[in-house]
């Protein structure tokens, strides 16, 4: 087992750029997804009609403010001059209009806010409408954690996917096989050495999304790379058992849609609770989930270890029977 | 260590590639499994070895039957391609292979050090398999199926793309281990191979048409052309196309 660990560290090294990609690649990923859902100083535009002057003097510093001296009746005002918000007074009280529940809403809800602070704190709640409504809260918030999750499970499945694939079709599988070597060493020795690797490239991906990207993280950071450890050697382990079903590196990267997006559906980014015909039930299927689950609690909701265990016993359940998997479908290249 | 076959068939989706195969081949022998390409040579060769199954049919190694854990340590076995890691050195092929036979660092190197002699790349042995040629890659691949000495070597085409003067390095370095006791099997499909061979069978269509020392096989034929053996009996068989 040792000699296979050896020998894929060995691989590695010799072969730079896959070992650059695999630990810079995430980093250049969640930079760039940090900066697409980081703070982008939006300003909102806002409609006004028939608003006290000090509202709109006020309401000017948060946001591009157009006076209207009519009140638009037109349902799809909003929409034709791409404005985030109207806002008027009638004997109800203080009206928002907004398009739907996105992150310019956002910025436009906090504008009218702050600028309401800012004149009399004891203000009537404002009515708030969306033309289209929606359920649920903003997504915004969840993606830094599904996607601390994905990438690295991303990275390492093809990495360890395609290394299978070319080991049996450059029949150096069978080689290793014909000596007196067991199923187990082989596929322990894969796990372990691509397990490795991938825990080096969690342990950056976090430390750099903690210390250099600022993200927040309510719970404890070793906590985190425990989970994605786990969840990279789940990764090696998917990779290797789906690199059986593939003929070729192509079929193998053809098989990313199939293993790797509907794990992202079962992630976090989509309330589990909320799918239709217990189909949520099918996150028990995706090692991702276990993973981005219990990130979500440590990072968000700041459990600790006594509160997210069940997941972390998931996730190592899921490797188990991965292994099992594995060292079973070796059986095709030699019978014992 | 003796091998015997005993009326082993195997068919890949519907195509029938050896039919009732009884081969037995000596101890202490070179032998030669003789056939054009696709005529089943590697396919009886990896059912020896016990990497597939058979539908029917046993083989036996040494009075033990295959597929056999122990009986792997035993042997040593080159594909047909070169089956090594682009992307380790020539030394780190060979030690991880060794690694897995459990063998021990002293020894290993000792033994390394007088395999890359035999195959002259002894100069070169930090060199990535990568950047290596054709021909050398077939001699390291030679080198990795000796590293733990077994008394069995399996050689699937091993001279094919190798130069003449180390071809013949090669086979003078085969004999020598024969001579020590080990048993070696050689596929080949080039005719000249045969005669450094001691016994040789021909397979063809599924079937075994020939097994002797080469010596009388050569002794059949009207001029002394091993190649004769394949039109001998033709007259006996109607061709089966193969593909």
């Amino acid at each position: 087992m040792l000699s296979i660990v050896k020998r894929i560290l060995g691989q590695m090294k010799n072969d730079k750029r896959s070992l650059g990609l695999l630990l810079f690649a995430p980093l250049l990923v969640l930079t760039l997804l940090f900066f697409i859902l980081g703070d982008s100083n939006y300003l909102p535009q806002i409609a006004v009609y028939d608003m006290n002057e000090k509202f709109v003097l006020e309401l000017e510093n948060h946001a591009t403010v157009i006076e209207e001296t009519e009140k638009p009746e037109a349902s799809d005002y909003l929409e034709a001059n791409r404005i985030d918000a109207l806002i008027w007074i009638d004997s109800a009280g203080t009206h928002i209009e907004l398009l739907e529940k996105n992150s310019k809403s956002a910025a436009a809800l906090e504008a009218i806010q702050a600028t309401n602070q800012a004149l009399q704190p004891s203000q009537n709640e404002p009515i708030i409408d969306y033309v289209y409504e929606t359920s649920g809260d903003n997504q915004l918030d969840s993606l830094a954690y599904v996607f601390l999750g994905v990438i690295s499970f991303f990275f390492v499945f093809i990495l360890s996917g395609m290394s299978f694939v070319r080991e049996r079709f450059g029949q150096t599988l069978e080689r290793m096989l014909m000596t007196p070597i067991s199923r187990i060493d082989v596929i322990g020795g894969y796990t372990l050495g691509y397990g490795l690797l991938a825990a080096v490239q969690s342990v950056v991906v976090i430390l750099y999304a903690v210390y250099v990207l600022q993200l927040r993280v309510e719970g404890s950071v070793a906590l985190c790379t425990l989970v994605m450890i786990l969840m990279a050697f789940s990764a090696v382990s998917v990779g290797a058992l789906v690199s059986i079903f593939a003929n070729n590196e192509l079929q193998l990267v053809q098989f990313i849609p199939v293993i790797i997006i509907p794990q992202i559906f079962f992630s976090g980014l989509i309330p589990i609770d909320t799918i239709p015909f217990g189909l949520g039930n099918l996150c028990y299927l995706t090692p991702v989930y276990y993973g981005c689950a219990a990130l979500e609690m440590i990072m968000i909701q700041g459990k600790g270890f006594l509160e997210i265990w069940p997941w972390l016993a998931g996730s190592v359940v899921f490797i188990g029977v991965l292994f099992l998997a594995n060292v079973t479908a070796l059986k095709r290249y030699r019978r014992l | 260590m003796k091998i015997a076959v005993c009326e082993v068939n195997k068919a890949f989706k519907q195509q029938q590639v050896l039919k009732q195969i009884s081969l037995t081949i000596d101890s202490g022998r070179i032998f030669c499994l003789l056939g054009a390409s696709g005529s089943g040579k590697t396919t009886l060769l990896r059912i020896m070895m016990g990497a597939i199954s058979t539908d029917g049919g046993s083989v036996t190694i040494g009075g033990t039957t295959v597929p056999n854990r122990q009986l792997l340590s035993a042997m040593g076995y080159m594909p047909q391609n070169e089956a090594l890691y682009e992307d380790l050195s020539v030394w780190q092929n060979l030690k991880f292979f060794a690694g897995l036979h459990r063998l021990n660092r002293k020894k290993f190197e000792a033994d390394a050090e007088a395999l890359l002699q035999i195959i002259d790349m002894a100069a070169c042995k930090n060199k990535l398999i990568r950047d290596c040629s054709g021909g050398m890659k077939k001699r390291i691949s030679l080198a990795v199926a000796l590293i733990h000495k077994p008394k069995l070597l399996l050689l699937d085409e091993p001279t094919v793309g190798v130069d003449p003067v180390l071809r013949r390095k090669i086979w003078l370095y085969l004999r020598q281990l024969r001579n020590e006791g080990t048993t070696i099997l050689v596929t080949t499909h080039v005719m000249d191979e045969v005669t450094q061979c001691d016994d040789a069978a021909l397979l063809r269509n599924g079937h075994i048409i020939a097994k002797d020392t080469v010596k009388n096989l050569i002794d059949q034929t009207p001029d002394g052309n091993i190649e004769e053996l394949f039109f001998i009996d033709t007259q006996s068989e109607s061709e089966e196309s193969s593909c």
